[in-house]
């Protein structure tokens, strides 16, 4: 009856060829409660530039060419939303990601106890415990309106198994930095993926071949 | 003859040699007088060859002129195919281009009324989804749901960039259709249908930068995530606006929804939408708990399953008898069934294709130029009883009585006015009264146990009455038509109204009334005619007998006397005079053509005004007739002028008599009052004699 709807499109068909762009993007997302820096952050890493005025972001996406490690590799960031309303919306976005940076403001102390949530979710929705993932504590320039410490933070990364990063888009301190680690991250992650993929392979070979010798 | 067809036959053998056959002449025994007789017989027969092949070329080529006739015809008749289908082709693609639902329309509209009256909002506005979109149906079929957005985007590949194909997306008040463009497609349906996604779960995402890719955004739908590229900045923006406004939108109604019936809410949520709960990533799944969930022990019997695609099928192949089966069946089988949601929404499928059915129905009695008008009402019969099976029967009652009119319409519009009035105004009843009555034996046929609607058909018999009486009345009463041509055309009318009785409908009181003013008006009219008529003779009356100078003319004129009612030839003497004043003939003659016109039309409402009027006529003539008397100019005339009094007070007033006879009324007072006149003027005379 409803088969139309169950219908899923068929794979995107690839364009042929041209791909002047490097192949590898790794896709990093950015979480976290609303006006910690996210989009601050982002545009810092993008532009070199601070924005110092307060607009809420809904979900935006960048792409970005850079040399990690002497690799031309793209860098593609979801700037997510602090507030959205939908849980289901939210695991959507999660789920396109392979890095997490997980902001909270060290000025805001509830903006450190929601970064747990965050944490919850990803993994849930992930379903894989080590995720790349850092913990970023921002506006770190803010030294004087601390109410996050860093033990505090870093306890909590530890427990986390994360690095633990605090940042300033204002200075432009870290930035680069959890940016860059996150994707070797990324980059370690895939390439195990790949070398477990591979064994799998292998071991369900050898595995069905052990049952055709039994049978 | 035959010897000549023997000769012919011998000359016209295929292997006639005629050196042989002259050889043969010149040996036979007949010598120079067979040959001479052969040479006359060759002769006429080269006569007869040579008219026969005369008459051949003229019959060739008459026919030849025929047949160039019938193919300029044939012509004729292709250009004018070619014209329309010319006219067909551009009307079609003009009707391509005209998007049919403009943007800006869409983003004002969407108010929360849709959840009070869903249907017919919804249908017309998802109608055209339909038309556009292949394999979108059952998008269509979910109740409440509207479009609000929807325009052409182009789908990238999320990670190259690369443009992938053009699609359409439309924007639904609770989820996202998407559906690829199909290259080379002539026709509505431009568009196959590609996916529907909840906007529950749907993750907008804004791509602010991505190289040389301008005006994209990504929709993240679990498991895909699609990239699309909009026309313009203004065009995306107005994209994702929508459906963070869309979204919000449900949200809260979605809020609404559950703090109202929580329970029915889930319930509805699992059957009615593709069921990707808040919380559960595996989709899949679900999917398949939901159907079984519709398979309820109402719905999982076959031909209820397959039921919606017959009657897609019924009603596209025309059956609407099989059609009107299925609908009474499934609706017998429903009736007993509970309310869930999964029947409900059956049921919505259901009467979305009973709309269809309908609409198909109605168009079958609408009244299009194109569609020819000879079926009568026995070919609308057919679709009045699937109306009516269906409960439509006062739309079925209306459209039929449509359809008669128009039928009737164009009936009289066939007929060509040719001078004669009262041969069109017969024409007009023989076309007008038996249609009416062809209706009504029709209507009550239709819809014998639907007494509601005879009244429907009282009110339109009143008004095709009207109308037709009012033609009546252009064509009689409009135009200069003399008392008796007025007379014979309403007194023909009139008996056709009074056939309509065998179907029940009596409308001779109607008609009456629709013509009283006018007839009355015509019979003062005349009448003041024949009175100033009468004053008018009187003037220069000399009281003289007629003298038509020769034998042969005054019996002309006897003849044609007679054929108005008149005979006078006993008043005929000295074989040229008649014994009466040329003012007393035609005095009568109008008087006695006026009698028997009005006597034609007489009815008892107008008795008064029919005896009045002739009355008044005759004693303008009484008057005239002392007048002269007492005039001592006629002194000596006294005697003449009394027998023209005894003929016009006797003669034609006993023929008048007579007519009110043979019209089954009675002769009323007056007129035999005017009868003693005649005993009056004689005491008159006498009494002048004395004095």
């Amino acid at each position: 009856m409803f088969s139309c709807w169950n219908r899923r499109p068929k794979p995107a068909v690839m364009s042929k060829a041209k791909t002047q762009q490097p192949a590898v993007i790794h896709k990093v997302i950015m979480v976290g409660s609303g006006g910690v820096g996210k989009s601050a952050l982002t545009l810092q890493f993008m532009y070199d530039e601070f924005v110092e005025d307060y607009e809420p972001t809904k979900a935006d996406s960048y792409r970005k060419k850079v040399v990690l490690d002497g690799e031309e590799v793209q860098i593609d960031i979801l700037d997510t939303a602090g507030q959205e309303d939908y849980a289901a919306i939210r695991d959507n976005y999660f789920r396109s990601g392979e890095g997490f940076l997980c902001v909270f403001s060290i000025t805001e102390q509830e903006s450190f106890q929601a970064t747990a949530e965050f944490r919850e979710q990803i993994l849930r929705v992930k379903n894989d415990d080590n995720i790349p993932f850092l913990l970023v504590g921002n506006k770190c320039d803010l030294e004087d309106k601390r109410q996050v410490t860093i033990d505090e933070a870093q306890t909590r990364a530890q427990q986390w198994a994360v690095p633990y990063v605090e940042t300033s888009a204002k200075t432009r301190a870290n930035v680069d930095k959890v940016f860059y680690d996150l994707m070797r991250e990324i980059r370690s992650r895939k390439m195990e993926a790949i070398r477990q993929s591979n064994g799998k392979k292998i071991r369900k070979k050898e595995s069905k071949k052990r049952k055709c010798t039994i049978l | 003859m035959a010897d000549h067809g023997g000769l012919a036959r011998v000359l016209s053998k295929q292997d006639f040699n005629p050196e042989n056959f002259v050889g043969k002449l010149a040996e036979g025994p007949g010598g120079e007088s067979d040959l001479l007789v052969m040479k006359t017989k060759v002769q006429v027969l080269s006569d007869e060859t040579a008219h026969s092949l005369k008459k051949n070329v003229y019959k060739n080529y008459f026919q030849f002129i025929e047949t160039a006739k019938e193919i300029s015809i044939l012509e004729g008749e292709m250009y004018q195919l070619s014209h329309t289908l010319t006219e067909q082709k551009s009307l079609m693609s003009s009707m391509m281009e005209m998007s049919l639902v403009s943007d800006k329309a869409i983003v004002e509209e969407p108010k929360e009324q849709e959840q009070d009256n869903p249907e017919e909002e919804t249908r017309k506005n998802l109608a055209f989804l339909l038309e556009k979109v292949e394999g979108c149906s059952s998008v269509t079929e979910v109740p409440g749901r509207h479009l609000v957005h929807n325009s052409d985007l182009a789908e990238l590949d999320a990670e190259s960039f690369m443009q992938i194909q053009r699609v359409h997306s439309f924007l639904l008040n609770d989820s996202l259709m998407i559906a690829t463009w199909l290259p080379n497609r002539r026709g509505p349906v431009r568009y196959r249908f590609q996916g529907l996604y909840e906007l529950d779960s749907l993750a907008v995402v804004n791509v602010r930068d991505a190289g040389p890719v301008k005006n994209a955004f990504k929709i993240l739908m679990f498991p895909d995530s699609k990239m699309y590229q909009a026309d313009s900045a203004k065009a995306k923006r107005q994209w994702l606006d929508i459906l963070e406004e869309t979204k919000k939108r449900k949200a809260s109604r979605d809020k609404q929804k559950r703090e109202a019936a929580l329970f029915l809410a889930e319930q509805q949520l699992v059957t009615l939408t593709t069921p990707t709960e808040d919380s559960n990533p595996f989709g899949e799944e679900d999917e398949s708990e939901a159907l079984a969930a519709i398979e309820t022990d109402f719905l999982n019997s076959d031909w209820i399953q397959e039921l919606p695609e017959d009657l897609d099928m019924c009603i596209a192949q025309r059956d609407f008898e099989g059609a009107v089966d299925l609908v009474e069946r499934v609706n017998e089988y429903l009736k007993d069934c509970p309310k869930v949601p999964a029947v409900k929404e059956f049921r919505a499928r259901i009467d979305h294709r009973v709309k269809q059915l309908t609409e198909g129905l109605m168009g079958e009695l609408q009244v299009s130029p194109e569609r020819s008008l000879r079926g009568g009402p026995r070919a609308a019969r057919r679709a009045v009883m699937q109306l009516i099976r269906l409960g439509k029967s006062a739309q079925a009652c209306d459209l039929f009585l449509k359809n008669r009119s128009s039928i009737i319409k164009y009936n009289i519009r066939q007929l060509k006015f040719e001078g004669a009035t009262t041969l069109y105004i017969r024409r007009l009843c023989d076309v007008f009264i038996p249609c009416l009555s062809e209706t009504g034996k029709e209507f009550m046929k239709a819809f014998q146990d639907h007494y509601g609607c005879m009244s429907a058909f009282v009110v339109w018999a009143k008004k095709e009455l009207q109308m037709f009486v009012s033609t009546v009345n252009r064509q009689v009463f409009g135009g200069k038509s003399s008392m008796s041509v007025i007379a014979e055309c309403l007194h023909n009318a009139r008996q056709q109204c009074e056939e309509l009785s065998q179907i029940g409908l009596d409308v001779s009181f109607l008609f009456e009334s629709l013509i009283a003013t006018d007839l009355e008006r015509v019979i003062r009219e005349n009448k003041d005619q024949i009175i100033e008529g009468v004053k008018y003779r009187a003037q220069d009356d000399k009281w003289r007998p007629m003298n038509h100078l020769s034998h042969t003319d005054c019996l002309k004129f006897v003849e044609e006397m007679s054929a108005g009612g008149l005979d006078l030839k006993n008043y005929i003497y000295d074989a040229c005079f008649i014994n009466l004043t040329m003012n007393t003939a035609n005095f009568s003659k109008s008087c006695l053509s006026f009698a028997h016109d009005v006597l034609l039309v007489h009815t008892p409402e107008i008795d008064h005004l029919v005896t009045e009027a002739i009355a008044d006529i005759f004693r303008a003539e009484v008057t005239h007739i002392e007048d002269s008397i007492r005039n001592k100019n006629f002194n000596r005339e006294h005697k003449f002028i009394l027998k023209n009094a005894q003929f016009v007070l006797e003669v034609i007033m006993s023929k008048i008599e007579a007519a009110y006879k043979e019209q089954g009324v009675v002769f009323p007072k007056q007129l035999l009052d005017i009868n003693g006149e005649y005993r009056r003027l004689k005491s008159v005379v006498k009494s002048l004699g004395a004095s």
